[in-house]
């Protein structure tokens, strides 16, 4: 298979979209030629990094604290789970 | 379908034709499937924790109001996200003109997370049309027909927009990219 038909080929090898032979293929190819494997390995660490994402988290008070705005708007719901203590309000210790 | 996928579809339709009924609990259980999975997307969009926890309780309000135009065939995720979507554009509009700066709460080894707050500010500099894309297939794993569905553009030319996007993506993190743990 020809560079130019390799290079065609960079972004599904990039989002590991290629079968394993052709992916393999690609691999010997790029070894062969240096600008062709910088571009499919510095595209797929963009992809890796990613799909390797955590993404935000979250927490225990956003779940809580979208349950309230709903509520608040007048939706019909309740928070399921109980709140955590630091969230409760406390009312003074009467003597 | 793998098993946690046709549970949740399930209780989707469960939940879906409760609130087609008026059932005052629906709400809760639709927010109990969908509810992180929202916030995550907003947040991605807007890029501030305050901004997602608003628009992510706004979405699930419009599926109440919305709730005669829904349908349970599985067309229902789309379509949330599709309002996600627009109240997250709204509210980019919003900070357009405020410049409000985007904040994010990362946890982790100290490299890994300079890493990921860098990853964010790329992906948050790469215009919407690039963006999007890169959430919904590789930060939200979607298929690129949801994607093209929620976006109302052909398989085709989301894959070509998901394929700029990557490239732009790397462009934009060069040397940080090399630098990977």
């Amino acid at each position: 298979m020809n560079n130019e038909l390799y290079k065609k080929l960079v972004d599904l090898y990039a989002g590991r979209e290629l079968p394993s032979e052709l992916d393999a293929e690609m691999e010997a190819a790029a070894a062969e030629d240096l600008v062709l494997g910088r571009e499919m390995h510095t595209l797929r660490s963009a992809v890796d990094l990613l799909h390797n994402d955590a993404g935000p988290e979250y927490t225990e008070e956003s779940y809580q604290r979208i349950l309230m705005k709903l509520y608040a708007r007048g939706a019909a719901i309740q928070p399921k789970a109980p709140s955590p203590l630091h969230l409760q309000y406390h009312l003074p210790i009467q003597g | 379908m793998p098993n946690d996928a046709l549970q949740d579809s399930l209780a989707e339709k469960r939940w879906l034709t409760a609130l087609a009924e008026g059932d005052p609990s629906a709400l809760g259980g639709i927010y109990e499937l969908y509810g992180e999975r929202i916030f995550r997307y907003t947040f991605r969009m807007l890029g501030n924790r305050t901004d997602a926890e608003d628009a992510t309780a706004e979405t699930f309000l419009r599926v109440v109001r919305r709730s005669a135009e829904l349908r349970a065939d599985g067309a229902f995720r789309t379509w949330l996200f599709r309002i996600a979507r627009n109240l997250c554009i709204d509210k980019l509009r919003q900070h357009k003109l405020m410049e409000l700066p985007p904040d994010a709460q990362y946890s982790g080894a100290e490299e890994r997370t300079t890493l990921r707050v860098t990853v964010h500010q790329a992906l948050n500099d790469l215009p919407l049309e690039y963006r999007e894309p890169l959430i919904y297939c590789d930060l939200e794993e979607m298929s690129a027909k949801e994607a093209a569905d929620i976006l109302k553009i052909s398989v085709p030319a989301l894959k070509s927009r998901l394929y700029r996007g990557r490239r732009a993506l790397r462009d934009k993190l060069g040397s940080a990219m090399e630098r990977t743990p």
